[in-house]
């Protein structure tokens, strides 16, 4: 089993990398240049000659490849074009912003979306049942950026309580540790919702569908007629089963949630890599980009090979039918 | 040929002047036309109150994205005197306001319509062609064929895909085209996991056995026996596909790179009117509900064909 997943982690590793090398010369024969922004009266040709060269963009393109993967492998992801910096230094700060947001938008996530999915499913055409179809539904549609736009208006703009952008206020000095907590929870709060929650509400009716075909099943009505608390009945036999087409659904939103993080880290200014990301792509700024894909599709990767261990724990028939063939 | 149009028509005919037979017009139908599956899924559909609300309001975005230039009150891109036109609030002569150019936001949001409606429809054909095929072939062949394909769609879903799509369309000239098709391009690995999850499940079903065993090719096989069975989830995937692809149609708009300018799109609209969000609100607002409203009529429609089609859940 360990090895079974060992070996699809580098399978996929080596998919990465050929995606990768696509995109280094997609980006490299794609018309615009990174140094562009330099053509400026005040900067003479002669030094923008110069700093070409020094950053090896005068080289051929394959020769820029092979320095380029020679320093990757090295975990050396190269230079910001943009920032004249290293992208490690870059990726340092974006990825933990990157990651509050995503963790917080997929706690909301899973909470919600399987709380309110088993509960309609358990009282199915209930009151509540038909509100939260309908809520999901309306959540599912909005578009991300709309719904960021219409927040901030009412939220930030209208009522104040809210702030609308940025991952902390602009001045923390006088704050102490819990205030600080407080003005970064206050800060989470509008973009978390935004990503989560909308992807929540389609998890939302997944769960609701999967749970009541679970419900039909043969075993459930064995478990109800054993007498067994519907409470037991849900959680124990019901949930479990139902959970196995959740899980895969989980691992599929993982790029979904990144993505979306692009859109609303750009809406609210929150200085992570999906900011970076549509800056760096704006600005042609290749080692940034092709840096960023890489974490990203390590990050999805690995949450895609955890939805599969959860399948193989919670189902063993999959396991071993794997094995079968 | 046409002596079997004639066939039909007749048997159809016959049974519908027949007195005795015509209140069980339905059970008749499905028999005469050896489609029962169908016919009777979408006598259900009519009674599926939910899926024919989406249908009526898909029908209508429709009707509007066609009759745009004869229901639009103004012209889209036409600029209104300024600065007195400038970011009017709703009003008889404009019901949804006007924008910074004095253009009236309805005719904007009709117009805009047509953009979205084209682009996802024809993408997300695209995606599920592709993603129904891999799906099938790759669940249905198994071993080393099903995990080179997988892992494949794995590292295809692992790369960001508005990277992709920026990418591409900084890399070509941008135009609706080139949209579609990097829409329905990057769309269907989706559909090819879940239709491979379902044909997983399938494929050491008693009745694929026994197709096997007559002697059933695997091309049969996945388009006679498993594709169909997997119409249900290629549905469900489909429709939450066209939302999906008008969502991203609109925030690629909303960050400048969709249509170009000034072809009115809603994703772009609500671009404009970010800045002025709390003095003119309805520059945002109103496209923005298109877009809700298209994407909601899409997901009623496909909810109320999977219930109607479904036959494992109506059996």
């Amino acid at each position: 089993m360990v090895g079974y997943f060992i070996r699809r982690f580098l399978q996929s590793l080596l998919l990465i990398w050929i995606v990768l090398t696509i995109t280094f010369f997609l980006m490299h024969l794609a018309p615009g240049d990174p140094m562009a922004r330099y053509d400026h009266p005040d900067i003479s040709p002669e030094t923008v000659r110069m700093m070409r060269e020094q950053l090896g963009l005068d080289r051929p393109v394959l020769e820029q490849y092979f320095r380029w993967a020679g320093s990757f492998v090295t975990g050396d992801f190269g230079t910001s074009l943009r920032y004249n910096r290293p992208v490690g230094e870059l990726l340092k700060v974006a990825i933990p912003n990157t990651l509050r947001l995503t963790v917080a938008s997929l706690f909301l996530y899973m909470v919600i979306g399987i709380m309110l999915g088993m509960v309609s499913a358990a009282r199915r055409y209930s009151v509540f049942d038909r509100m939260t179809t309908v809520i999901s539904l309306f959540l599912y549609s909005v578009p991300s950026f709309w719904l960021a736009l219409m927040l901030i208006l009412f939220f930030s703009l209208k009522l104040g309580v809210l702030p609308s952008s940025h991952i902390q206020s602009l001045d923390v000095s006088g704050l102490s540790g819990l205030q600080l907590f407080a003005d970064r929870i206050s800060h989470l709060i509008l973009p978390a919702f935004v990503l989560g929650v909308a992807s929540a509400a389609g998890l939302a009716r997944y769960m609701r569908g999967s749970m009541i075909d679970v419900l039909k099943e043969d075993y459930i009505r064995t478990a109800r007629a054993k007498g067994l608390p519907e409470g037991r009945v849900l959680m124990k036999h019901a949930f479990r089963n139902a959970a196995i087409p959740i899980v895969t659904i989980m691992g599929l939103s993982l790029p979904f949630l990144l993505g979306g993080a692009v859109i609303v880290e750009k809406i609210f200014s929150w200085p992570g890599m999906g900011g970076l990301m549509v800056d760096a792509i704006y600005t042609r700024d290749y080692p940034v980009v092709l840096a960023i894909n890489f974490v990203v599709a390590v990050m999805v990767i690995l949450g895609n090979l955890l939805a599969d261990t959860g399948y193989a724990l919670l189902d063993p028939r999959i396991r071993s039918g794997r094995r079968g063939r | 040929m046409k002596d079997e149009n004639r066939n039909n028509d007749s048997l159809r005919n016959d049974s519908l002047n027949d007195d005795s037979l015509k209140d069980k017009s339905l059970i008749n139908e499905s028999l005469i036309g050896g489609t029962s599956l169908w016919s009777s899924g979408w006598s259900r559909f009519r009674r599926n109150r939910a899926g024919m609300a989406g249908a009526v309001i898909v029908l209508c975005l429709y009707m509007i994205a066609l009759l745009a230039p004869v229901i639009s009150p103004c012209d889209p891109v036409q600029h209104g005197d300024l600065p007195a036109m400038r970011h009017n609030p709703p009003s008889v002569a404009h019901p949804l306001g006007t924008d910074k150019f004095g253009r009236d936001v309805m005719s904007r949001v009709f117009y805009g319509s047509r953009i979205s409606l084209t682009v996802s429809l024809l993408a997300v054909v695209i995606a599920v062609v592709i993603g129904a095929l891999v799906g099938a072939v790759a669940g249905y062949s198994g071993g080393i064929v099903d995990a080179v394909i997988m892992r494949t769609v794995d590292a295809l879903m692992a790369i960001p895909r508005i990277f992709l799509l920026l990418t591409c369309i900084a890399l070509f000239s941008r135009s609706i085209l080139l949209i579609i098709v990097l829409l329905g391009a990057t769309s269907w690995m989706g559909t090819a996991r879940l239709v491979r999850g379902q044909i997983l499940s399938l494929r050491n079903k008693d009745f694929i056995i026994a197709a096997e065993s007559l002697g059933a090719g695997s091309r049969r096989i996945i388009f006679r026996h498993l594709l169909p069975n997997t119409m249900t989830v290629m549905i469900i995937s489909a429709t939450l596909r066209i939302g999906g692809i008008i969502l991203i149609e609109a925030a690629l708009s909303f960050l400048g790179l969709g249509v170009p300018p000034p072809t009115a799109s809603w994703g772009q609209m609500v671009f404009e009117g970010r800045d002025v969000l709390l003095g003119a609100w309805w520059i945002s607002t109103f496209p923005g509900i298109a877009i809700i409203a298209t994407v909601i009529g899409y997901n009623l429609l496909g909810e109320g064909l999977k219930e109607s089609f479904d036959p494992v859940q109506f059996s």
